[in-house]
């Protein structure tokens, strides 16, 4: 399988598009002049099941087809799109797109060029050819094996979902490139009683990755943690409030870097300076301990991208090095704002939505210290494992997130399961406090996304464990 | 003559049949929107789209499945409506999902009673928005911030037309428009640079604020975040402003839908008729209110659209049944979906009312936060302001607000006058005592 330009054209000329009404909508688009355009195709095939009631009772197929047009203008965006691919239909979009532009002169035609990518995401088939038949099984297997894990469990759902995207991106520039972009999410959540107690617990896996990646280990510790952490609910209590010290566990915790830092690298906040790290660029934000990467070449991460949503080859971004901060998360407009490359960080949700410097993969490297030893140093704090969302203030800096399961720690021990708390911090104030790195760096591969302007974009986040010295918890006791 | 949406769904419908569906329904949804956001003076992004979409679910011998595409191609349809099909083969059988008894279904108001598709939208020109959102950005502007690092305004408007068709005999055609405008100012402050803003939506384009209410109630909002910080965690009264109310009304959601109580998920599963929260609580779900932005003729099951109590004076009395829980559940149907939330305002100024408390916290937005609806713990971090005898002393943020949704809706203790009107939420400020704060 290969995301190779060519057959991504080749795929798009069944609806009507080909290097001519390419041409012909750019030239629409650029008739009164752009600093920058470009067409967006996209095709996404979809398809999901699910269980309840001891039953695979529901099935959903989805196809989304259209363009979006993008005219850039200095940092002026003029945007339009269609779900119609017919020649006339792209040239009256591309014409209201094209309204921010002003000049008499439009852009001269280039040379165009078919643009090759790497390739993160290799799958020996699409998800198009596998049978719905062929997942049935699978989420039959995961609720079976929640049931057997514990009497306490009443209820299982289970669902999976899979996603065969193709996009086509032309510049102005004369580049044409395609990517064949898989994506597959499966779930699991449990209910269950004991006591007149009730409560849930939840997991999922993501990637992008065909059908191939749902090993027999992964499943397991799926199902696993989804009823462990609802079991470990019906004995969690709140933690007390107030500020505290947190260890935030290895994985899923690297939600603390996307609210804290991550958000606040891209680009667009700071070339309009009202992000709190607009002026940080080369300045120590952090402990030595800390550097800070959004990488979009892991293999088969769900985060992970061949090419950016305005055709720019992606990376791997270092962000902050030994806790000074390098770089921003660059789009076009950023990078021409900056005299800069892109770093590959343009995306968009689909071709409904303008491109905006968004995170992909976003994780903290290993540092120096064994994660026991950070429990172990702690005499009263908060232990946080598994998470919801977050939030963050541009500006301010403050953000949040929500933390489903932790342990306090008393004495340098794990001792009473807490549940449900969201923590607060100011990103800079809190950066400065992580003072223990643990060596034991892990991508989480959960089902995350990322939510900005409207938009959600499939994200991953990793992080080792790490001791930050006080988080004010949003705990329910005084 | 072009095929209308309307048609388009029957056609559809009558191809789920012919393909060997023995329920089905359409959707087809059409809609155009517009929005230019201008910022620091000049226009930062103009958008502006028309897109359809077309829906189905089938039922094949009591198996189901749903489909969405946003190909209409003639030659593609049928493939589409195959393919859906073929995937409820797979599946196993759940009568649950037939379609409602057609009497049932239909619309509850008129299309003109309830005022959704302002006849003003279809004469808007690109020089009435770009005058519109130029004026917002000239009363903004009007009120200067020396401490100013950016400011942005913008309007957004767009109307759609959604056609449903279901196989036991419905058919119908929903039709409205949709105005929005807002604005955000960035100030340094210190190391921080807050950012605050202010957004309205309404039905009708007279409806919304003009320019300089907008400019207005933005600044405030700047001057509200300035000197933010953390006060000591404890108990404090809560002033819950109208505008955020949502989020903490947002809370009942979970535990009142049928597939939380169906799941055996909700925190509040066999309440009916108990006491879930103090006399002064009282929340409608009312898809009835003319020119409501959450308005509807009918719920996604096509069940006519009238007025629930959820709540009257503090008792619990309906939750949200669509057609598929109450079957799972074996109870009536109410509906399956929240429309407009409306708490009646009371008749005494939320100032007044918190005059009379010490200490108190105004929250007026959020951070981050959750809620478990099994449980009923919910936790949010808070933006607001330290009010000492009603009168601002002190701006807020870095705190965290926490409790459950069992014991919550007792503390509270008044509701001001003063309800919002540009959201689905139509809360007036809503006042509690003796809430869990976290700060220092």
């Amino acid at each position: 399988m290969q995301s190779d330009t060519p057959i991504i054209l080749d795929w798009f000329s069944q609806f009507g598009v080909s290097q001519e009404s390419i041409r012909q909508a750019l030239a629409a688009a650029t008739q009164h002049g752009a600093d920058d355009a470009e067409l967006y195709f996209e095709h996404s095939s979809h398809t999901s099941v699910g269980l309840s009631d001891r039953a695979v009772n529901r099935a959903h197929t989805g196809i989304d087809l259209g363009v979006g047009i993008r005219v850039v203008v200095g940092d002026q965006v003029g945007y339009a799109y269609t779900e119609d691919l017919d020649p006339r239909s792209m040239e009256a979009a591309a014409r209201t797109a094209a309204s921010v532009a002003q000049s008499s002169q439009p852009r001269a035609p280039v040379q165009v060029t078919l643009g090759r990518t790497a390739n993160h995401y290799p799958v020996s088939r699409y998800w198009s050819d596998v049978d719905l038949a062929a997942r049935v099984p699978l989420i039959q297997q995961w609720e079976e094996r929640a049931f057997a894990a514990d009497p306490r469990v009443t209820r299982v759902q289970c669902s999976f979902a899979d996603t065969d995207k193709r996009v086509l991106i032309a510049r102005a520039d004369g580049l044409i490139v395609g990517d064949y972009r898989p994506m597959t999410r499966g779930f699991v959540t449990c209910t269950v009683e004991d006591g007149g107690v009730t409560e849930t617990g939840a997991d999922s896996l993501a990637a992008r990755a065909d059908l191939d990646f749902y090993n027999p280990d992964r499943q397991h510790r799926m199902v696993d943690s989804a009823v462990s952490r609802a079991l470990r609910s019906l004995d969690a209590g709140s933690p007390p409030a107030g500020e505290m010290t947190v260890v935030l566990a290895a994985g899923s915790s690297g939600i603390l870097l996307h609210e804290a830092i991550g958000h606040g690298m891209e680009a667009d906040f700071n070339r309009k300076n009202i992000s709190i790290y607009a002026d940080k660029v080369n300045h120590r934000i952090a402990n030595p301990h800390v550097t800070v990467v959004d990488d979009a070449t892991l293999p088969g991460a769900r985060g992970s991208l061949n090419v950016d949503d305005e055709g720019s080859p992606t990376e791997r971004t270092v962000l902050v090095e030994g806790g000074v901060l390098k770089s921003f998360l660059h789009d076009r407009i950023s990078a021409r704002h900056y005299g800069l490359e892109s770093t590959g960080s343009g995306r968009r949700e689909s071709f409904r939505h303008p491109i905006l410097p968004r995170m992909r993969s976003t994780y903290m490297e290993s540092g120096p210290h064994d994660p026991q030893e950070i429990i172990a140093s702690v005499k009263h704090g908060l232990y946080c494992e598994t998470f919801s969302n977050g939030q963050v203030q541009i500006g301010a800096g403050d953000f949040a997130f929500y933390v489903r399961h932790g342990y306090l720690i008393e004495d340098g021990k794990l001792t009473q399961p807490v549940k449900d708390v969201n923590l607060i911090g100011n990103g800079p104030k809190v950066l400065e406090t992580i003072d223990m790195v643990g060596n034991d760096m892990k991508v989480d591969e959960g089902g995350w996304t990322c939510g900005k302007e409207g938009q959600g974009v499939p994200v991953s986040q990793g992080m080792p464990t790490v001791r930050v010295g006080h988080l004010s918890v949003g705990g329910g006791r005084a | 003559m072009s095929e209308s949406s309307l048609e388009f769904a029957e056609r559809v419908v009558a191809l789920c049949a012919r393909l060997g569906a023995t329920e089905s329904s359409a959707a087809v949804n059409r809609s155009s929107h517009i929005q230019i956001i201008r910022r620091d003076g000049q226009v930062e992004q103009a958008t502006e789209a028309t897109t359809q979409s077309l829906s189905i679910t089938v039922l094949v011998d009591d198996c189901y499945s749903s489909a969405s595409t946003s190909d209409l191609r003639p030659e593609a349809v049928e493939g589409f409506v195959a393919k859906s099909i073929d995937a409820a083969r797979y599946l196993e059988p759940d009568e649950a999902r037939r379609h409602p008894d057609a009497a049932l279904c239909g619309r509850g108001v008129t299309q003109e009673a309830l005022e959704q598709d302002d006849p003003c939208w279809a004469s808007r020109s690109a020089t009435d928005r770009n005058q519109q959102a130029e004026a917002l950005e000239a009363s903004l502007s009007a009120i200067t911030d020396e401490r100013q690092i950016s400011s942005s305004v913008y309007i957004a408007d767009g109307r759609s037309e959604v056609s449903q068709v279901l196989s036991n005999g419905f058919a119908g055609v929903n039709q409205g428009a949709w105005f929005a405008l807002g604005g955000e100012r960035t100030i340094q402050d210190g190391e921080r640079r807050p950012e605050a803003g202010a957004h309205f939506g309404a039905r009708y384009l007279a409806d919304l604020p003009n320019p300089e209410t907008l400019a207005q109630t933005v600044a405030e909002r700047v001057e509200e975040r300035v000197g933010a910080g953390p006060i000591d965690s404890g108990k404090y009264p809560l002033v819950l402003s109208a505008r955020a109310a949502g989020r903490i009304l947002g809370i009942l959601g979970g535990p009142l839908s049928g597939a939380s109580l169906h799941q055996r998920r909700s925190c509040l599963a066999d309440q009916e008729g108990e006491a879930i929260g103090s006399s002064v609580f009282t929340l409608i779900d009312d898809p009835t209110i003319p020119r409501g932005l959450g308005s509807r003729p009918w719920d996604g099951d096509a069940l006519i659209a009238k007025p629930l109590t959820l709540v009257d004076q503090g008792v619990l009395q309906n939750y949200y049944i669509g057609v598929y829980h109450s079957r799972k559940l074996d109870r009536a149907p109410t509906t399956g979906g929240r429309s407009n939330w409306v708490i009646p305002p009371g008749d005494t100024p939320w100032e007044e009312a918190a005059s009379a408390w010490p200490r108190a916290i105004r929250v007026t937005g959020f951070l981050g936060g959750n809620s478990n609806a099994a449980s009923g713990d919910f936790s949010f971090g808070v933006l607001g302001q330290l009010l000492e005898h009603g009168k601002p002393t002190q701006s807020l943020c870095e705190m965290n607000i926490s409790g459950n949704v069992r014991t919550l809706f007792h503390k509270l203790v008044g509701v001001g006058d003063d309800p919002w009107t540009w959201s689905p939420v139509r809360s007036p400020t809503l006042l509690f005592e003796d809430v869990q704060f976290s700060g220092l």
